[in-house]
C-alpha cells in the first residue's frame, strides 16, 4: 500500500482511538474508581456540546466557549452529587434507576431549551492533503487532545493534594477518614471532575458529531464497555482498552461495513471479559 | 464490588407511607388516566380524529413539525367548516420515539376514543406496527410521510412522496448534471435498503453506475470509514439517503475532509429533518428534490406560510416536507368526507379511490385511486448555504409510477403487502 | 453433593411436593377473578392490559434472576427479543400447516431457554463475576441490537418469516389455539394474565424449593455457599437459563398481542426497563414485577397520551423520588408499612414440620450429627506435602510438610504473616499451590475446587465471618446439611439437632445478622458441623469471644474430636492451653516447630518468635 494511504488509514485508526478515550476517561473515573454506574454519562457528554453551542453563539472563542462547557458540566455533576449520588454510595442499583431518571429529565430539559431539533457547530481548523488523500485537521486535534486528557488525568491524580486524597478515599474511605481525608468533599470532587471530562469529550464531539438532545445515547454503550474491559486502572486501564477495542473497530469497518465495526468492537469486548474477568488492568493489578 | 451491596437504610415511617401514597394515586391515575370509556360517533357533536407522532425522543426531529402541521391542519379545517358540519376534536398521541407505543395507542386511539381517522407514523417501523392494529379494528389510516414506496394495503393511504417520483427525479439529474460515478450511503433499514435499490435501478437507466454502497446505522455518527472510501473510489457524486439526528455528522465530516471540491452531494432526505438549517455553509450546493419547498413561490403556499407563522411565530425553524404532506392528508381526508357526506370508513374508502384532488401549498395534489399514493410534484433544489434552499425546476403531476404498476386496489382489494423493486 | 441415588432424591422431591401448594389456591383465585371481569372490560382495557401482564413476566424473570439469585443479568431483554423473532419465525412459517400457533409459543420460549443455556454456560463457567455479568449480558443485548438492525435486506429470512432489519418482522400471527381460529383481545387477555400469573407462581414455588434456597444462599454469599459444596456454578447457569426461559414467554407472547416484533426490543433503553420495573416494584418480589410494570408504564402511558412534552421529565423525577424514598422498591416497603401494624405478616416462616419438632426438647448426640452422611462417622487424615505458594514476587509459604490424623486435633500457631491462612486456603481449595500436594486420606485433592473438597468431606470455617445474615439462623444450618445429605427432611433434621447441639433453639427463626458475635461464631461453627465433615478446619473460632464462650468452644471442639479430624488455627493462648492439643508453629512460610504447647511454650526460639526478641531466625528445622 503506498504512503499516503497507509498516512490516512494510520490517522483514521488513532482518530477512532482517540475518540474511544475522550468519551471514556470521565466514565472511568466515576465507574473505575467510585463504583458509580453513571448512565447518565451520555447526558453530561450532551451537555457539554449543547454549552459550547451556546458558549459560541453568544460569541466566545470556540476553544473558551469548550472549556466553559466542561467547567460548566463540572458544576452540574457537583450539584448532581450533592442532591442525588451522595446518598446511594454503594448501592449500584439504586445508583442505575436514578442516573437513568435523570438522564431522562436532563434530555427532556434540554428539548425544553433548546427545540428538539439538531443544532450545528461547523468543525473549526480546515483540511490538509496527504498526497491522494484529504484529510480534517479536527482530527489530528482529537488525538492531541486525547493524549493530552490522559496526561491531565495523571497530573491530577498523582500530583496534587486533592489527587491524593481521591485515591485514598476511593480505595480505602475507613482508612483514608482516619487519616482526615474528607471524604465526602473528595468524593464531591471526584464525580465532578468525571463530569467535567465527560462535558469535554461532549464538547470536542460537537464539531464532528450532531449535537442532539438524544446524542447521549449512541456514546453511553461504548464507554461502558471500554471501561469495563480496560479495568481498575484510570489511565492504564482506558488507553489499552481504547486502543485495542478502536483498533477492531477501524480495522473492522474499514474492511467492511461500519456496522460491522461496531459488533466486532462488542464481541472482542465480551470474549476479553470472559478471560480476563477483571479487565486489562485488573490483570496486573495497576491502580492507575 | 457487588452490584447486590448495601443494606437499605432504614426510611422513617413518615416517609415509606408518603412514597406509598405517592404510587398508590399513581397507579389510580395511571388506570383512569386519559379520561373514561367515550362512546362512539354519536352523529351530533364534534367527530374524533386520531393522530400518532413522535414528539420526544431522538424521532422528534420530523415529528414536532409534523404535529405543528397537524394541530394547524384541523383548525384550517374546522374554521372552513369543518366536516360534514361538525367540528373536527383532535385527539393526539405522542409515542416517544417508541415503536410499542404506537402499537398500543393505535389500539386506543381505535378502541377507546373510536376515531374516524387516524393519522401518524413517523419511521417506516412505525407505520408498519400502526397498519395491522388499524385494520383489525377497522379504522382508516393515512401515513404522510416520505417512505420507500410500494406498501399496497386497502385501509391505508400515503400522502409521502416515494422513490418512483422523488428518486426518479433526482437520480437522473444528478447523472447528467454531475457524472455517472454514483457512490450511495444509506441509514441502515428498510427505508435505507430499499431506497439504494431504487438509486442503483434509476442510475442504471440514465447511463449511470453506483460504484460502492454503505449502510450506516441510525445511531451512529462515525463516518470515517465512509470518508476513507469516497476518497479511494472517487465519485462523481455521493448519493445520500441518510437519516436523523446523528447522520448529519456525515455532512460535516465531508465538508471537514474537504471532498467537496471534487465531489457533489445528492439527496433524497436531506432536509426533512431541518438539516441544513443546522449545518448553514456545509448545506450550500447539496441537490435535493421534494414535492415541498417553504421556498417555492405560488399564491397557496404564500397563504399557508402566512397561517403557520401566525400560528406558531416568524422564527419557527423550517417548514418541511413532511410537514406539508401531514397538512395534504388531513385535507385530503376531510375533502373525501365531504364529498361522500359520510365518515364510513368504506365509503370514504370509495371517495378517495375515485380521485380526490387538493390545492396544497406545494400544487395540486392528486389521491391515485387504484395505488392509494398521491400524483403530485417534484422540485430539484440546491441548499443556499443560509438555512433554506434554492428551487431550481418543477415538474408537475408526477405520479407513482411504480406503485401505479404493482398495485391495484380498486380490483384487487385484499392485496396486502409491500412491494419492493 | 452427596451420594444420594437419583431414585431417592426423586422420591424425596415427590414427598415433599406432594402436599398441594398455597400457589394452585392463588391461582385459582386469579382465573377465576380474571374470567369473570374480563367480559365487562372494554376492549382497549384488555388490550393495554395484556402488555402490562406480559412486561410483567418480563419482570418477573429479572427479580427471580436477580432479586433472588442475585444475578444481575441485563439480557433479560434479549431473551425476550430471542423469543419474540423465534415466535414470529415460527409463527408465520407453521401456522399456515398446522392452523395454531401454541407450537410456536412453546419454539420462542424454547430458543430463548437455549440461548440463555450457552451465553449462561460462557459466562459461569469462566467465573465471570457480578458487574461483569451485567456488562456482558449488556453487550449481548447491544450485539443483537446491531445485528438485527442490520436485516433489512431480503436475504435475511427465516423460512418465510422476513427479519425485516429496523422495520422489524411483520406478518406475525397471533395466538391460535387450534384449527384456524385467532384469539380476540379479551381472550388473550384473560389468556395471558393466567398464563402470566401461573409461571409467576410457579417461579415461586421454586424459591421455596431446595434449588431456590441455595440461590437464597448464592446471592447473599457465594463464597460460603461455595465451601458448603455447592457446585456454584451450575446453580447460577440454572437460575440464569430458567429466567431465559421466562423472558422467552414473555417475548413470544408480546409477538402475538402486537403482532409485529422489530429490534427496539434489544435496544439499551429497553434493557433497563426491565431493571427500572423490578426497582420501583420491589428487587426480590415477584407480586411487585408486575406492580412495578404497572406504575411505570402506567404513569408513561397516561402521560403520553395527553401529548405533553413533561412526560420525561415526570416520569424521571418519579424514579428518583423512588429511589430515594422506597429504596427497597413499593412492595417491600408495602409489607413494611403493614407490617408495622401486623408483625407477623413478615417474619421468616419455617416449614411447618420443622416448627413442630422445635417443641419437642429431645437431646442430640453429636455422633449422630456427624455420621449423618453416611450412618457411620468417618474421620480422615488430611496432609500438606511440600506445599509452596508464591505470590507474585511475595513468597508466603515455602515448603510446608504437614500431617493430621485422623481423628486428630491439631492446631496452627505463628505470628501474622508466618503463612497460616495461606496453608489454610491451600488446604482448603482457595488457591492452588505453586507447589506441593494436598491429600486426604489417599486422595489427592490438589487439583480440586472448594466445592469439590467439601464434598469429600473438608468443612471450613473462615477467619472473615461469612454467614447468611438475611436468612434465618435455621435456613443457615439447612443449607450447610442439605450440601452434604442432599434429601430435604434429612436436612431439616440435621439443622434441628446441630441447632439443639449448639443451644440456639429460641434463635432458630431469626436473621442470622441479629446474633451477638459470639453466637456468629458458633453458628459457623454449627454449619461446618452440619455438612458432617471428615475434616474440620477452623480458623481463629474464638476471636472475638469473652472468657466464658471460648471456653464452651474448647468443650464442643473436643466433643467434635472424638468423631472427625479437627484442625485449628489459632491466636489465643488460653484456648490453646485448654485445648491441650498438638500444636504446629509456622514461621515465614516454613514450620517452624510442632510439639505440645507445653514444650514449645519453653522453646527458646519459639518465644525470640513471639516476643521479636533476636533478629528473625532462618527456621533450619
Amino acid at each position: 500500500m503506498q504512503m499516503d494511504a497507509l498516512i490516512n488509514l494510520a490517522v483514521s485508526l488513532l482518530t477512532t482511538v482517540s475518540i474511544l478515550v475522550i468519551i471514556s476517561i470521565g466514565l472511568a473515573v466515576v465507574f473505575g474508581m467510585m463504583g458509580v454506574i453513571n448512565l447518565a454519562h451520555g447526558e453530561f457528554l450532551m451537555l457539554g456540546a449543547f454549552f459550547t453551542l451556546s458558549g459560541y453563539r453568544a460569541g466566545l472563542n470556540i476553544w473558551l466557549a469548550m472549556i466553559v462547557a466542561a467547567l460548566g458540566v463540572g458544576l452540574v455533576g457537583l450539584l448532581v452529587e450533592r442532591l442525588l449520588i451522595q446518598f446511594l454510595y454503594g448501592r449500584l442499583a439504586a445508583t442505575m434507576l436514578a442516573t437513568w431518571g435523570l438522564s431522562l429529565i436532563l434530555v427532556q430539559v434540554v428539548v425544553l431549551i433548546y427545540g428538539p431539533s439538531t443544532q450545528g457547530l461547523r468543525t473549526p481548523l480546515g483540511t490538509m492533503r496527504v498526497g491522494d488523500y484529504s484529510m480534517s485537521q479536527y482530527n489530528l486535534l482529537l488525538i492531541a487532545v486525547a493524549v493530552a486528557l490522559l496526561g491531565l488525568v495523571f497530573v491530577v491524580f498523582t500530583r496534587t493534594k486533592y489527587g491524593t486524597k481521591a485515591r485514598a478515599a476511593t480505595q480505602l474511605p475507613h482508612m483514608a477518614a482516619a487519616v482526615g481525608v474528607n471524604a465526602k468533599m473528595t468524593n464531591m470532587l471526584t464525580f465532578a471532575f468525571g463530569a467535567t471530562l465527560a462535558g469535554a469529550a461532549g464538547a470536542l464531539l460537537a464539531p464532528v458529531a450532531g449535537v442532539l438532545p438524544g446524542m447521549g445515547q449512541a456514546y453511553v454503550g461504548r464507554a461502558f464497555m471500554t471501561v469495563v474491559v480496560g479495568g481498575p486502572g484510570v489511565l492504564t486501564g482506558t488507553a489499552s482498552s481504547a486502543a485495542l477495542l478502536g483498533t477492531v473497530d477501524s480495522v473492522v469497518s474499514n474492511a467492511f461495513t461500519s456496522f460491522l465495526g461496531t459488533a466486532a468492537l462488542l464481541l472482542v469486548a465480551i470474549v476479553l471479559l470472559r478471560f480476563l474477568p477483571t479487565g486489562i488492568s485488573g490483570r496486573s493489578g495497576r491502580q492507575l | 464490588m457487588t452490584i447486590n451491596k448495601g443494606p437499605s437504610t432504614p426510611r422513617s415511617p413518615r416517609q415509606v407511607q408518603m412514597g406509598l401514597a405517592a404510587s398508590m394515586l399513581l397507579l389510580t391515575a395511571a388506570c383512569g388516566g386519559g379520561g373514561g370509556a367515550q362512546a362512539g360517533d354519536d352523529g351530533d357533536g364534534p367527530i374524533k380524529v386520531g393522530s400518532i407522532l413522535d414528539e420526544t425522543g431522538p424521532l422528534n426531529i420530523y415529528g414536532t413539525a409534523m404535529a405543528d402541521a397537524t394541530k394547524l391542519a384541523i383548525k384550517d379545517i374546522n374554521e372552513s367548516g369543518g366536516v360534514l358540519g361538525r367540528e373536527l376534536e383532535l385527539v393526539s398521541y405522542d409515542a416517544q420515539s417508541d415503536n410499542a407505543k404506537y402499537t398500543q395507542y393505535a389500539n386506543q386511539a381505535a378502541q377507546r376514543d373510536q376515531v374516524a381517522v387516524l393519522m401518524g407514523g413517523v419511521t417506516s417501523a412505525s407505520r408498519e406496527a400502526v397498519r395491522p392494529v388499524a385494520e383489525r379494528t377497522e379504522t382508516l389510516y393515512f401515513y404522510n410521510e416520505q417512505y420507500e414506496g410500494g406498501v399496497c394495503d386497502k385501509n391505508t393511504f400515503n400522502t409521502g412522496v416515494v422513490p418512483s417520483q422523488q428518486l426518479a427525479a433526482l437520480i437522473p439529474y444528478a447523472v447528467e448534471n454531475f457524472g455517472p460515478k454514483l457512490y450511495v450511503v444509506a441509514a441502515d433499514y428498510n427505508y435505507g435498503q430499499i431506497s439504494a435499490e431504487w438509486v442503483k435501478r434509476y442510475a442504471e437507466e440514465a447511463g449511470g453506475e453506483v460504484v460502492d454502497t454503505e449502510f450506516i446505522p441510525l445511531e451512529s455518527s462515525e463516518f470515517g470509514s465512509v470518508i476513507n472510501g469516497l476518497q479511494t473510489s472517487k465519485p462523481d457524486a455521493v448519493i445520500s439517503l441518510l437519516v436523523g439526528g446523528n447522520h448529519i455528522a456525515f455532512y460535516r465530516q465531508f465538508a471537514s475532509a474537504g471532498l467537496g471540491e471534487s465531489m457533489e452531494i445528492a439527496s433524497p432526505t436531506f432536509g426533512l429533518g431541518n438539516e441544513q438549517g443546522v449545518l448553514s455553509n456545509e448545506a450550500e450546493g447539496i441537490t435535493v428534490a421534494f414535492p415541498y419547498f417553504q421556498e417555492l413561490e405560488s399564491d397557496a403556499n404564500a397563504e399557508f406560510l402566512e397561517m403557520w407563522h401566525a400560528e406558531y411565530g416568524d422564527d419557527y425553524p423550517y417548514v418541511t416536507d413532511s410537514a406539508v404532506a401531514v397538512w395534504n392528508g388531513w385535507h385530503l381526508w376531510a375533502e373525501a368526507a365531504n364529498a361522500a357526506d359520510s365518515l364510513e370508513r368504506e365509503v370514504v374508502i370509495d371517495e378517495l379511490e375515485s380521485g380526490v384532488t387538493y390545492d396544497g401549498p406545494g400544487g395540486t395534489v392528486t389521491m391515485d385511486g387504484p395505488s392509494h399514493h398521491l400524483v403530485q410534484n417534484i422540485a430539484i433544489g440546491e441548499g443556499n448555504g443560509e438555512n433554506g434552499f434554492e428551487v431550481l425546476s418543477t415538474e408537475e403531476s408526477v405520479p407513482p409510477s411504480f406503485e401505479q404498476e404493482v398495485c391495484d386496489l380498486v380490483s384487487e382489494p385484499d392485496t396486502n403487502q409491500q412491494f419492493t423493486p | 453433593m452427596s451420594n444420594t441415588g437419583t431414585r431417592d432424591r426423586v422420591k424425596d422431591w415427590v414427598r415433599t411436593a406432594g402436599r398441594v401448594p398455597r400457589e394452585a389456591l392463588y391461582l385459582a383465585v386469579i382465573a377465576t377473578v380474571v374470567l369473570a371481569v374480563t367480559g365487562a372490560l372494554p376492549e382497549f382495557r384488555a388490550y393495554e392490559w395484556t402488555l402490562w401482564a406480559i412486561f410483567g413476566l418480563l419482570a418477573a424473570s429479572f427479580a427471580f434472576v436477580w432479586g433472588h439469585a442475585g444475578i444481575f443479568s441485563f439480557g433479560q431483554a434479549a431473551f425476550f427479543g430471542i423469543g419474540a423473532y423465534a415466535y414470529g419465525a415460527a409463527g408465520i412459517n407453521l401456522s399456515p400447516a398446522t392452523g395454531e400457533t401454541l407450537t410456536a409459543l412453546l419454539l420462542g420460549t424454547l430458543v430463548a431457554g437455549i440461548a440463555a443455556a450457552m451465553l449462561g454456560y460462557f459466562i459461569f463457567f469462566g467465573s465471570v463475576g457480578d458487574v461483569y455479568v451485567a456488562i456482558i449480558t449488556l453487550a449481548v443485548t447491544l450485539v443483537l441490537l446491531t445485528v438485527m438492525s442490520s436485516t433489512a435486506d431480503p436475504k435475511y429470512h427465516v423460512g418465510d418469516a422476513l427479519l425485516g432489519g429496523y422495520n422489524g418482522m411483520a406478518g406475525i400471527p397471533p395466538l391460535m389455539l387450534r384449527a384456524g381460529t385467532a384469539l380476540d383481545t379479551r381472550q388473550m387477555f384473560a389468556f395471558s394474565v393466567i398464563l402470566a400469573a401461573a409461571v409467576a407462581l410457579l417461579l415461586n414455588i421454586l424459591r421455596r424449593r431446595p434449588f431456590g434456597r441455595i440461590l437464597a444462599g448464592l446471592r447473599e454469599n457465594e463464597t460460603r455457599t461455595q465451601l458448603l459444596g455447592y457446585d456454584v456454578r451450575r446453580y447460577k447457569l440454572g437460575a440464569f437459563t430458567a429466567a431465559g426461559l421466562v423472558a422467552g414467554l414473555a417475548g413470544s407472547l408480546y409477538s402475538a398481542w402486537g403482532m409485529f416484533v422489530n429490534p427496539s426490543v434489544f435496544t439499551l433503553q429497553q434493557a433497563a426497563l426491565v431493571a427500572i420495573w423490578v426497582l420501583v416494584g420491589g428487587r426480590n418480589s415477584l407480586l411487585g414485577a408486575f406492580v412495578g410494570v404497572a406504575l411505570v408504564q402506567g404513569l408513561s402511558t397516561a402521560l403520553g397520551g395527553s401529548g405533553d412534552t413533561w412526560t420525561p421529565i415526570i416520569l424521571g423525577s418519579v424514579l428518583i423520588l423512588v429511589v430515594l424514598l422506597l429504596p427497597d422498591g413499593v412492595v417491600p416497603s408495602g409489607l413494611r408499612a403493614v407490617s408495622n401494624v401486623a408483625p407477623w405478616v413478615a417474619s421468616h416462616r419455617l416449614p411447618r414440620t420443622v416448627r413442630s419438632r422445635l417443641l419437642q426438647r429431645e437431646s442430640t448426640e453429636l455422633r449422630d450429627v456427624l455420621a449423618a452422611r453416611s450412618g457411620q462417622f468417618k474421620p480422615k487424615r488430611l496432609e500438606g506435602q511440600g506445599l509452596v505458594k508464591h505470590f507474585g514476587g511475595v513468597k508466603a509459604l515455602n515448603g510446608v510438610d504437614l500431617r493430621v490424623d485422623a481423628g486428630s486435633v491439631r492446631a496452627l500457631i505463628g505470628p501474622n504473616g508466618a503463612g497460616k491462612s495461606t496453608c489454610f486456603n491451600l488446604l482448603v481449595g482457595r488457591y492452588a499451590p505453586t507447589e506441593g500436594h494436598v491429600r486426604l486420606d489417599d486422595d489427592d485433592v490438589t487439583r480440586l475446587r472448594p466445592d469439590q473438597r467439601a464434598a469429600m468431606g473438608i468443612g471450613i470455617k473462615m477467619q472473615v465471618p461469612s454467614y447468611y445474615g438475611a436468612l434465618s439462623v435455621f435456613e443457615n444450618l439447612w443449607l450447610a446439611s442439605f450440601a452434604a445429605l442432599g434429601k430435604v427432611e434429612d436436612s431439616n433434621r440435621q439443622a434441628l439437632r446441630v441447632l439443639r447441639w449448639l443451644g440456639m433453639d429460641d434463635r432458630a427463626s431469626l436473621d442470622a445478622s441479629a446474633l451477638s458475635h459470639g453466637e456468629h461464631q458458633w453458628l459457623e461453627i454449627g454449619m461446618v458441623v452440619a455438612g458432617a465433615p471428615s475434616v474440620m478446619l477452623l480458623d481463629e473460632p474464638t476471636a472475638g469471644m469473652t472468657r466464658e464462650e471460648t471456653h464452651k468452644t474448647v468443650d464442643m471442639i473436643r466433643d467434635m474430636s472424638q468423631f472427625t479430624t479437627v484442625v485449628v488455627v489459632e491466636h489465643d493462648m488460653e484456648f490453646l492451653r485448654q485445648l491441650d492439643a498438638p500444636v504446629t508453629m509456622f514461621h515465614q512460610g516454613l514450620v517452624f516447630a510442632e510439639g505440645s504447647i507445653e514444650e514449645l511454650r519453653k522453646d527458646e526460639r519459639v518465644l525470640d518468635t513471639y516476643l521479636g526478641r533476636r533478629p528473625s531466625i532462618d527456621a533450619a528445622g
